[in-house]
């Protein structure tokens, strides 16, 4: 003990040789807190896998609605240079030639409009023509073969076998086309499909002089080749030959929301549980130095440096963090592997299950930067703990508050959170965002816990029983595990409740986009006379009118007095010319139907004879012929002028499929005016809308119809998978917030051990520690899921209304559950906690756990 | 994309402007009313063009670049008293016709009659046997309010991708018709004109500016005799 060498060199093997050693002391409580990092990595790994495996999923089922990387389209001849082009492109390519004909049932002797195309190649490269039988879907192009729209053959009574002839060739039907990829498009609504092989389509001697023919080209190309930058490169050449093109981005853009809103959502969720894993983690490491305190004023006073004390707590956390996080990557990634299995018959959907390198070397990295860096926090302290420490057994907080090592530790923290979510986001604006909005619940949470602190001192009154003033006093007392509990629930709560509200809204959303209970089919060109026994035939086939609307073709002559001529001249007047050139498809009601909303004027139903007629005008038409309420707009009606003031503007919901319109008119002036009507109409299924059409075009040759029942099955099916992601992963990120969020109370098990036993060999009985426990943790846990709840509420809304965009309407029932679940699971746990010191004798816990 | 689903409203306007055939169409009236403002004192006699997309000009920037405006200049240098009057409505098809006509026929005294539809019923693919049907019903109709109106039938055909059995029976309706009402037959309206990539739009059926002066002489060749 005489020569101490203070200026001794480091020596590592001797440093990590302490690291083990202190951490022999006691194994079991070192695998509590080991258990929590597990969990948190485990739902960190998982989450992540999940998250790599479903986008892949959704991407490759996206691309069935092309069913290649890219598809070229055109109505002409290709010219020599583009053929060249086209020859030059993709790994992959398939050709086809589409045009409207007329076919002929050789035995049920019908014939019918239908949509030719004629394949060659591999086409589709993603997806299959979905086929009855199935190999019909391939084995097709090998003869003078035809596939046959469902509908069509149902409509028709054909059967597999059967001929039909397009043009002057005959083709055997070999299948059933029940879905097809690639038919998104309105085109292939029109008339049913029927694919013929290319080489035969020739023989049909239908093109020619004064043929309608498209070309459409399909490729596919080597993974990870960027096909839009190839089809912004061909533009221009494909532009000057009238063609257009598809990419699966491009799509997946023009289909709607949802594929966005479910990138969105799973940065959102990969975002939450790198959060979770934060909780999990640094809850636990900072509890255990926190415990550790008392063995390092030990060593200090056994001649320990502070800085070799910092390093061997710094190796063993390392430790700890690495080991955690192996066993909670190993963990994850066999939850993922196992839970589709063990799901898969309740799962309408497959999740494919590949191991995610990438998230499990995340989870790791996440594991062990995170481990250090919040045990950092306490062990910078460590450097100020004095032997004097052990002798005084003081609770008092070594005062560290002024350390500038404190703020380097924070701006880490920050930084790290920051850099994290950015990899989740691939935005940096968005990552602060988050990481200033994560900051700003950590410190609600806090303040919450401090206020707490600081009322319930003031609050406790001498006249309550001695239960009651003894488990309040532990909210406050020293060794109060307030703040730490306070901030690990709240987040809990709050990531929970977010994703639960986020998925309400989301989920609000795909189902209003999927067609359940959408109209799927469209009559138009239904004459006046044809209007009520057409009502009636489609009663009598039990199918629903969604709709049925009268439209009258119209031109807009005059804005305010200004004609076509003015508006083209004064460009100050600020109507756009076009809006004199465009044919008005409106119609007339004296009621407003429940997507359109009113934002200025006042609707009037009824036209007044001899008076200006008052119409609703659609905002953005409003905007294009600059129109107030009041303003004076004529209306040429097929060779009637109409006087007409806008009395008011209308927002139309364009979501649904459903007749909607620029110009509404009000009743009692168009009645009589020439016009057709529409009609629209749900039907559930191929055979029923066979049937219905048939029935139509029975009594009414000219009646037009279009089933979008294959166009919307293809999406639906696309709708429905989005649909059960955003629930599964949410559902799966809830319950690993729980797991997390139990552990995380869990290891506060010896925060009360010494206090319950010492009350207990004072006499306490069982009944008053568990009281007095229950109470604490009632308290903790009611007040911080509010908190969350709260900020959850918060934060969902500025998600909603900047993240996600779209309006905000939750039902808060649910998360009034969430609030009752959390707490009732706090106060268990809580309690579970001290079992172990109810049911044994005071002096055996004593001498396992001093 | 702020609306899911955007895709389908959008689809289902545009297949109403598609189907329908259109927009851009310059008044009727407009023609009607500089004709008459052109001085002559006696009043001019009234040629109805009845008709599509084709009658009204589709996709022209102007009705009178469409053939019923090619067939006024033509008379305008020929001299000759007449007044062309559009009534053009893209999209229509013969029923569409049919019920249309009154409402024409109540408010527009004419004293030759051309009449010009089935091409949208022949794209769609419907019966010929209706087509003629409806067509036959809008000359009763005509033939009761006007029975001094002297009739033409611009006869039509159907992209050969249709399969030669509908083209030939949709062809024959025209000649048909012609011949049972004595009407004056324009064989094929778009002779020279139907199949033509370069006399046509983007869209490969709807003429352009240059395809619709041809169009016109098709018209006028038969047109000329009765007048």
């Amino acid at each position: 003990m005489d020569s101490i060498n203070y200026n001794r060199k480091i020596n590592f093997s001797w440093l990590f040789k302490m690291a083990l050693r202190d951490s022999r002391r006691n194994r079991a409580r070192l695998l509590l807190f080991i258990s929590s990092i597990v969990f948190g990595i485990a739902a960190l790994v998982a989450i992540y896998s999940f998250k790599y495996n479903i986008q892949n999923d959704i991407n490759s089922q996206a691309a069935t609605l092309i069913g290649a990387d890219l598809s070229i389209t055109g109505n002409k001849e290709p010219d020599k240079k583009l053929q060249n082009l086209l020859d030059s492109l993709g790994e992959n390519r398939s050709q086809e030639r589409s045009f409207a004909s007329m076919i002929y049932f050789t035995r049920t002797q019908g014939t019918r409009l239908v949509n030719i195309k004629a394949l060659d190649g591999a086409f589709p490269y993603y997806g299959s023509l979905e086929t009855t039988p199935v190999q019909a879907g391939t084995d097709f192009k090998s003869g003078k073969y035809a596939l046959v729209d469902k509908t069509l053959m149902l409509q028709f009574a054909a059967k597999v076998g059967d001929s039909i002839k397009v043009g002057n060739a005959t083709f055997a039907i070999a299948g059933i086309l029940n879905k097809a990829p690639g038919q998104t498009g309105l085109s292939a609504g029109i008339a049913p499909i029927v694919y013929i092989p290319f080489k035969y389509l020739d023989d049909t001697k239908l093109i020619g002089m004064g043929s309608r023919i498209n070309y459409a080209y399909y490729y596919k190309f080597k993974p990870g080749f960027d096909v839009e930058k190839l089809a912004k490169k061909i533009e221009p050449t494909l532009d000057k030959a009238d063609y257009g093109y598809d990419t699966v981005e491009g799509r997946k853009e023009n289909t709607g929301r949802s594929f966005g809103d479910l990138s969105r959502f799973l940065s959102l969720v990969g975002f939450i549980a790198l959060l979770l894993g934060c909780v999990g983690v640094a809850s636990a490491i900072n509890i255990y130095i926190r415990e550790k305190i008392a063995s390092i004023a030990i060593m200090r006073c056994m001649g320990v440096k502070a800085s070799e004390a910092f390093l061997i707590y710094l190796i063993q956390i390392t430790g700890i963090g690495l080991i955690g996080s192996l066993a909670g990557a190993a963990l994850g990634t066999s939850i993922q592997h196992l839970l589709p299995f063990v799901l898969k018959d309740f799962l309408p959907i497959e999740i494919s299950v590949q191991i995610s390198w990438v998230a499990i070397w995340q989870g790791i990295g996440l594991g062990v930067i995170i481990s250090v860096l919040f045990a950092l926090l306490p062990l910078i302290n460590i450097r100020n703990i004095s032997p004097l420490n052990t002798l005084r057994m003081s609770y008092e907080e070594t005062a560290t508050k002024r350390d500038p090592f404190r703020w380097l530790v924070y701006l880490l923290v920050v930084c790290f959170v920051v850099c994290f979510a950015y990899l989740q986001l691939e935005d940096w604006v968005g990552a602060a965002v988050f990481t200033v909005g994560i900051l700003v619940a950590f410190l609600i949470l806090t303040s919450i816990a401090w206020l707490l602190i600081r009322f319930t001192r003031l609050l406790i009154m001498s006249g309550w029983s001695y239960i009651w003033r003894q488990g309040f006093a532990n909210l406050y007392r020293p060794n109060n595990q307030t703040i730490i509990l306070t901030v690990s629930i709240g987040l809990s709560t709050a990531f929970i409740a977010t994703l639960f509200l986020i998925q309400q809204l989301l989920i609000a959303q795909v189902s209003l986009s999927a067609s359940g209970n959408q109209s799927n089919m469209i009559l138009f060109d239904i004459q006046t006379a044809q209007e009520k026994p057409l009502a009636e035939l489609t009663r009598k086939q039990g199918l629903p009118i969604l709709s049925q609307v009268p439209i009258i073709t119209m031109r807009l002559e005059k804005v305010n007095g200004k004609t076509a001529a003015d508006a083209k001249k004064d460009t100050t007047l600020r109507i756009s010319p076009r809006a004199y050139a465009w044919e008005y498809r409106v119609t007339y009601r004296d009621s407003l139907t429940d997507s359109e909303q009113i934002t200025d004027g006042k609707f009037i139903g009824k036209a007044e004879p001899g008076k200006d007629i008052p119409i609703s005008a659609e905002s953005r038409f409003a905007q294009r012929i600059n129109a107030k309420v009041g303003d004076k707009l004529v209306f040429n009606v097929q060779g009637v002028m109409m006087n007409t003031y806008v009395s008011s503007i209308r927002k139309v919901n364009w979501n649904k499929v459903q007749t909607n319109f620029q110009v509404l008119f009000p009743a009692g002036v168009l009645e009589e005016a020439p016009q057709f009507h529409v009609l629209l109409t749900h039907v559930p299924s191929q055979t029923v809308s066979a049937a219905y059409q048939q029935a139509v075009v029975k009594q009414f040759p000219n009646i037009s119809i279009i089933d979008l029942g294959l166009v919307l099955t293809v999406l639906d099916e696309l709708l429905d998978k989005i649909g059960y992601v955003i629930k599964f992963m949410s559902g799966f990120s809830i319950i690993t917030g729980i797991i997390v969020l139990i552990s995380s109370i869990r290891i506060s098990k010896y925060q009360r051990i010494q206090e319950s036993v010492l009350l207990r060999t004072l006499g306490g009985s069982r009944r008053q520690i568990f009281s007095i426990t229950a109470l604490e943790y009632l308290f903790l846990g009611a007040l911080s899921a509010l908190t969350g709840i709260v900020i959850a509420v918060a934060a969902s809304w500025l998600l909603a209304t900047y993240q996600f965009e779209m309006p905000y309407k939750v039902n808060l029932w649910p998360v009034a559950g969430i609030f009752g679940a959390i707490t009732a699971l706090t106060v268990v746990i809580g309690l579970l906690n001290s079992r172990g010191i109810l049911n044994k004798p005071p002096l055996e816990v004593l001498r396992s756990n001093a | 994309m702020k609306h899911s689903f955007k895709i389908l409203p959008v689809a289902v306007l545009t297949l109403f402007l598609a189907a329908c055939g259109g927009d851009k169409k310059p008044d009727q009236k407009d023609t009607t009313a500089t004709a008459a403002s052109a001085e002559t004192a006696k009043p001019k006699k009234i040629i109805l063009f009845f008709g599509d997309s084709l009658t009204a000009g589709y996709g022209l920037d102007d009705a009178t670049q469409a053939f019923p405006g090619v067939v006024q200049a033509k008379i305008d240098s020929a001299k000759l008293p007449y007044t062309v009057v559009n009534g053009g409505l893209s999209g229509e098809t013969s029923a569409g016709g049919l019920s249309r006509i009154d409402w024409l026929l109540k408010q527009q005294p004419f004293d030759i009659f051309v009449l010009e539809l089935g091409a949208n019923d022949g794209l769609r693919g419907l019966p010929p046997a209706s087509t003629e049907k409806n067509l036959q019903g809008i000359i009763d109709k005509v033939k009761a309010k006007y029975p001094q109106a002297k009739l033409v039938l611009l006869g039509m055909q159907v992209p050969t991708n249709m399969g030669a059995d509908y083209s030939t029976d949709f062809k024959n309706v025209f000649p048909k018709l012609a011949d049972k009402n004595k009407m004056t037959l324009v064989p094929f309206l778009l002779q020279g004109v139907g199949g033509v990539r370069k006399l046509n739009q983007a869209d490969g059926i709807h003429p352009t500016e240059e395809g619709a002066k041809i169009v016109g002489a098709n018209v006028w060749k038969e047109l000329e005799g009765i007048l």
